[in-house]
């Protein structure tokens, strides 16, 4: 599998001791120009720059239909009562659609567009707490509750109760 | 742009609920004590999620803001 990654999802995930493992279920971690543009801190920094020598993470160029398209999900977004899509998830989110690529976010503008627009539902989003999940069947993973709470302790990341509940964890 | 209404009413109500867990885990002595830049956009933060937006008003980078966001001013990430 693929992946394509957001600022935010890269944040959290810095943080979390056993973030190699991701690399377990990604071939390939894209991350777009537009958020490795904004990453400032040290940490995150050099995370991406090991994933960048060791060929586990590449640079997505911006492309003009893309990116076009990504800006017409912007604006659109910006015209409903919620909090709308920023431009670089919108092309991750154009990206995972064009490309079959797994979305990698916590941005709740993101994550709530490809639920509440139709012509992006089929677009593979996951947060922090699928790939913990996914991680966990795969075998990468001995106990999942535990883990969780590590990751939530680790990143401060509080997952919702509707969300542990969807996943039988609590 | 064709919207499922239902989802979006969820989604609307996942946020109110993510905006409750951020004023509840805020410390707000922490964010009050703030020069009145940083203070507006933390408080921006708590009400809306919007990190990007925070960050810009904070003038910091927006994985400087949300560091100091989760680490000083205790506000967690919620989805």
């Amino acid at each position: 599998m693929i992946a394509i990654t957001d600022t935010s999802f890269l944040i959290d995930w810095v943080k979390y001791t056993k973030r190699d493992l991701i690399f377990k279920l990604f071939e390939l971690i894209y991350i777009p120009e537009s958020v490795f543009n904004e990453v400032r801190s040290e940490t995150t920094l050099l995370w991406i720059a090991e994933g960048l020598e060791n060929n586990k993470m590449a640079i997505f160029p911006e492309i003009s239909e893309l990116r076009n398209e990504a800006l017409r999900l912007v604006l659109e977004t910006r015209r409903l009562p919620i909090r709308s899509v920023d431009f670089p998830e919108a092309y991750c989110v154009v990206v995972g659609k064009v490309q079959n690529y797994v979305v990698l976010t916590e941005n709740g503008g993101a994550l709530a567009l490809v639920n509440y627009y139709d012509e992006y539902k089929e677009v593979k989003v996951m947060r922090a707490l699928e790939v913990l999940i996914e991680l966990y069947k795969r075998g990468f993973i001995q106990e999942i509750k535990g883990e969780v709470k590590d990751y939530s302790r680790q990143t401060n990341h509080l997952f919702s109760n509707r969300d542990l509940r969807k996943y039988g964890l609590i | 742009m064709k919207i499922d209404e239902k989802a979006l009413e969820e989604w609307i109500e996942r946020f109110e609920e993510a905006r409750e867990l951020r004023r509840k885990y805020a410390d707000w002595n922490f964010i009050k004590s703030q020069p009145e830049r940083i203070k507006i956009a933390l408080e921006y933060y708590v009400e809306t999620g919007d990190y990007r937006g925070a960050a810009q008003m904070a003038e910091m980078a927006v994985d400087e803001f949300v560091n100091i966001a989760k680490e000083k001013a205790k506000i967690p990430t919620v989805d």
